[in-house]
């Protein structure tokens, strides 16, 4: 049967029953029951309808919703079928409500190593990195910070120095209370060198003081304990005392003239610092000890065939595992 | 000054100041504040009691007492460190006693995850109980040495059993001669601590025992403060081997003296309300450190506007290069970082010179080590330690103030230089930052009254100041300072909050009934019974 022969059904029907109703004025049993089978057979025509018409994203169950409307007709004579038929009349042209917009995109969840508690885990992800992760609880960062206690000064000082940033003020503090300890051992020992250079008897002594305060000052630089100017200070510091060490020793070793070297390097004195690790050569310091740092002085004034020849000599020397990666890079391997 | 033996005595007092290692015996920033309170109610009768590590660590007192502090007495909680051969006497102990210490020490080391309350009540029980858990019992009775060798081989990770046993004693012998204060303090009507800690921790046990309401004031966060300490010192051992040792842990000792701080706080914290913080991360701070919120509030310090006004007028029409860092000479003020920026600044500009002043005599070595990198810096003739100075006399003479400290609360100097017209150069600790660009949009409108830098770093410190002595920067920061102290930072304001926090304390007490008074003293919380024989003491 189509859609509108039932309507048309639906319709008469309910119009049958109605002057029924209205045409016999009588309030006997028998007319009410023949209006309520009529106006029953019009109410299930009516659901019948409605199911057939409602759109789909309307309905949910074919029995339940037969029944509701079965329910609004029988029970609202007139009424309750003219408000059906208007809503099924209705229905199609509203809009459809866009399901989609329930639903958001979400980005990635970004995959975060530090966030199982387990205190073992920031050693795999390494501990500069681990530090830096500001959603790290504080508790293993402490942790993973204080770890740095037992590493080699100048491999922790980069990182205590970046932890001094922190937005955690127990990590800042725990850092810099760190840093101070190391600086302050080194302090020590050049204000005990001073004293010791002031109070010296003899030139030798006062010449062991100075060797000493040259080499604390450059442990100040090595250790990375001192930035910027001030570590161009204790470089002109130690330079200084390391040539007062030097002025009249006679065939001293070659390690001061390797530090000398370093020292004018630092300062940026190239050429002298080439002469200063040449003379520490002479005085029989192995070649594969200097020369990394003259193939720098080499790069430092573009000289890359000198870079080359340098490096190319290093290959004789194969038990110096951090070059073997500058030389790969240089193709000498 | 006056000496010890002349100090005012009184038999009652309104409020009790409860202050550790400040006023009146060491100058500085929280003395000052608590000068300043002091003075601001004439009306309210002071009884303070100063708490100190050992006499011949401080010298005769730094400021005039005010003529209502009526009482005062001091307490060296260091000294009696210790006993006289003459003095032991062997002992049990009382099983009852130690069986409570058991239950507490349990607690703790549950991490505070359990009963956290129940914890501070045992303890301030064990305390205060007359001879319930007797000091002699704690040094030498067989109960105690049973408990301590038990911690010893259930907890300690360091293998030196003598410094685990001495690092216990010394740590809680200071307990007792607290309870001690507590019991025979004059009577009061409040209580006001200016920190936790020790002075924290009277009060709470005062608070328990005689049912006062306890305010505390915090500047710093005095549990942080002692974790910076513990942290650089190095008179604390760690005796495992490289077999023994865990790379993430601290040693063994210094863990102890941090949880026994932060234990210290949490009792203050659990007893105390108002809990008044200087600015809100501090506050915070307090939170998460035990206090509850709801009894937590900021007030921040103010100045005296109109003394320091008339010092702008004193000032020369050229901004002097001069910096000066007021303040001790001690760690926490990272000296050697002004230092090291001097040296930096100097190299740039030959004519600036850099000033310290502040007393030396707090740590002598660390003075020591700050003249020797002045020496050690070539910087004898910049950088000069001028000792403790009056700020009327300073301010005039100077370009910047400067605070390169590691830690801070709201620094009054920053203040007093800004009603004096100095723009400030400072580290970002405490409320610095607020302090130099504004807290809300309203203050920060006002613009930048100097600069903030990062702690430890001399070249940023010298940067900032350079750029800050150009006379445009600083006469805008200058302009500044006096706008934002002048709004937001002026004494009155501070001092109506604390009357009205006083009022209110007085006001609980007078009408609370204080069954733990003097006269009416507790009943043994381990024994039920009420004090017989002698005075109130339980028989042993």
């Amino acid at each position: 049967m189509s859609q509108s022969k039932l309507a048309l059904y639906a319709l008469l029907l309910e119009l049958s029953a109605l002057l029924q109703l209205v045409m016999t004025h009588s309030t006997s049993d028998l007319v009410f029951a023949s209006f309520m089978a009529t106006h029953a057979i019009a109410s299930a025509a009516v659901a019948s309808l409605a199911l057939l018409l409602l759109p789909s994203h309307l309905t949910r169950s074919a029995q339940v919703d037969w029944l509701f409307f079965f329910s609004m007709v029988l029970c609202v004579p007139l009424l309750g079928f003219c408000g059906v038929m208007i809503g099924l009349l209705v229905a199609p042209l509203l809009p459809r409500p866009n399901r989609e917009a329930a639903l958001h995109t979400l980005g990635l969840p970004e995959l975060d190593p530090h966030e199982n508690h387990d205190p073992a885990r920031f050693r795999q992800a390494g501990l500069r990195h681990f530090l830096r992760n500001t959603r790290a609880p504080i508790d293993l960062r402490l942790k993973a910070l204080i770890t740095l206690q037992h590493a080699p000064v100048q491999f922790a000082s980069p990182v205590l120095h970046d932890m001094l940033a922190d937005a955690s003020e127990d990590l800042r503090l725990l850092a810099y209370g760190m840093l101070e300890s190391r600086e302050k051992q080194l302090n020590a020992d050049i204000r005990e060198a001073r004293l010791a250079r002031q109070a010296a008897p003899d030139v030798a002594t006062r010449r062991a003081a100075e060797r000493q305060l040259a080499t604390l000052y450059w442990e100040l630089i090595y250790q990375g304990l001192v930035h910027g100017d001030l570590r161009r200070h204790a470089a002109e510091e130690s330079l200084r005392f390391l040539e007062q060490a030097l002025q009249d020793e006679q065939g001293a070793d070659a390690g001061p003239h390797l530090l000398r070297g370093r020292l004018l390097q630092e300062l940026g004195r190239n050429e002298e610092a080439e002469g200063a690790y040449r003379q520490s050569v002479e005085h029989g310091l192995p070649a594969p000890r200097v020369l990394p740092y003259l193939a720098e002085l080499a790069f430092a004034r573009r000289d890359f065939a000198e870079v080359m020849r340098l490096l190319g000599e290093l290959r004789a020397y194969p038990d110096q595992p951090r070059l073997q990666p500058v030389l790969r890079l240089w193709g000498l391997t | 000054m006056k000496g010890e033996e002349d100090f005012p005595k009184a038999t009652e007092a309104d409020v009790a100041l409860l202050l550790e290692g400040t006023f009146p015996y060491v100058s500085g920033g929280v003395s000052s504040w608590v000068n300043q309170i002091i003075r601001a109610f004439p009306e309210i009768r002071f009884a303070l009691v100063f708490l100190g590590s050992r006499r011949e660590d401080y010298g005769k007192p730094k400021y005039a007492l005010p003529d209502n502090v009526v009482h005062l007495e001091t307490h060296f909680l260091h000294d009696s460190l210790g006993s006289r051969a003459a003095d032991i006497v062997a002992s049990k102990g009382d099983p009852l006693a130690f069986a409570r210490v058991v239950a507490l020490h349990e607690i703790f080391h549950q991490n505070g995850r359990t009963d956290l309350a129940a914890s501070d009540t045992l303890a301030a029980e064990l305390m205060l109980g007359n001879d319930v858990l007797a000091e002699s019992d704690f040094l030498h009775s067989e109960e105690a040495w049973g408990f301590i060798t038990a911690s010893y081989r259930r907890f300690c990770a360091d293998p030196s059993f003598v410094d685990y046993f001495w690092t216990v004693r010394i740590m809680h012998q200071p307990l007792w001669t607290l309870a001690r204060v507590a019991k025979e303090l004059i009577p009061v009507r409040a209580l006001h601590s200016v920190s936790t800690g020790y002075a924290g921790f009277l009060g709470s046990l005062l608070a328990r025992s005689r049912g006062l309401p306890l305010i505390l004031s915090e500047h710093g966060i005095y549990t942080k403060e002692r974790k910076i300490d513990l942290y650089q010192s190095e008179w604390i051992s760690d005796n495992r081997n490289i077999f023994q040792r865990d790379a993430s842990e601290l040693s063994h000792f210094r863990t102890m003296w941090i949880h026994f701080f932060e234990w210290l706080g949490r009792m203050c914290y659990a007893s105390a309300d108002p809990i008044i913080a200087l600015y809100e991360t501090n506050r915070l701070r307090q939170i998460s450190d035990g206090a509850l919120p709801e009894r937590t509030s900021n007030i921040p310090n103010g100045v005296a506007i109109a003394r320091l006004t008339p010092l702008r007028e004193k000032r020369s029409e050229a901004i002097p290069k001069v910096l000066c860092l007021i303040g001790r000479v001690v760690p926490i003020k990272d000296i050697k970082t002004f230092i090291r920026a001097m040296r930096i600044l100097v190299n740039r500009d030959p004519e600036a010179e850099g000033w310290i002043a502040g007393p030396q005599d707090e740590d002598p070595d660390y003075a020591r080590e700050c003249n020797d990198l002045v020496d050690s810096l070539g910087l004898t003739d910049k950088v000069k330690f001028l000792g403790f100075q009056k700020i009327d006399d300073l301010m005039p003479r100077i370009g910047l103030v400067v605070l390169s400290s590691i830690s801070e609360a709201l620094p009054l100097v920053i203040l007093e230089g800004y009603a004096a017209g100095v723009p400030t150069l400072a580290t970002d600790v405490g409320s610095c930052r607020q302090l130099v660009y504004g807290l809300d949009a309203e203050d920060q409108a006002l613009g930048a009254s100097g600069r903030v830098v990062g702690i430890a770093n001399p070249q940023a410190l010298a940067e900032a100041a350079i750029d800050l002595l150009q006379p445009d920067n600083w006469h805008a920061a200058q302009a500044a300072g006096i706008a934002r102290v002048e709004k937001y930072y002026a004494d009155h304001m501070m001092f109506d909050r604390y009357r009205e926090i006083y009022e209110t304390a007085l006001q609980r007490s007078s009408q609370s009934a204080t069954p733990d008074s003097p006269g009416q003293p507790m009943r043994c919380p381990i024994h039920g019974h009420a004090p017989t024989g002698k005075g109130d003491a339980w028989p042993a």
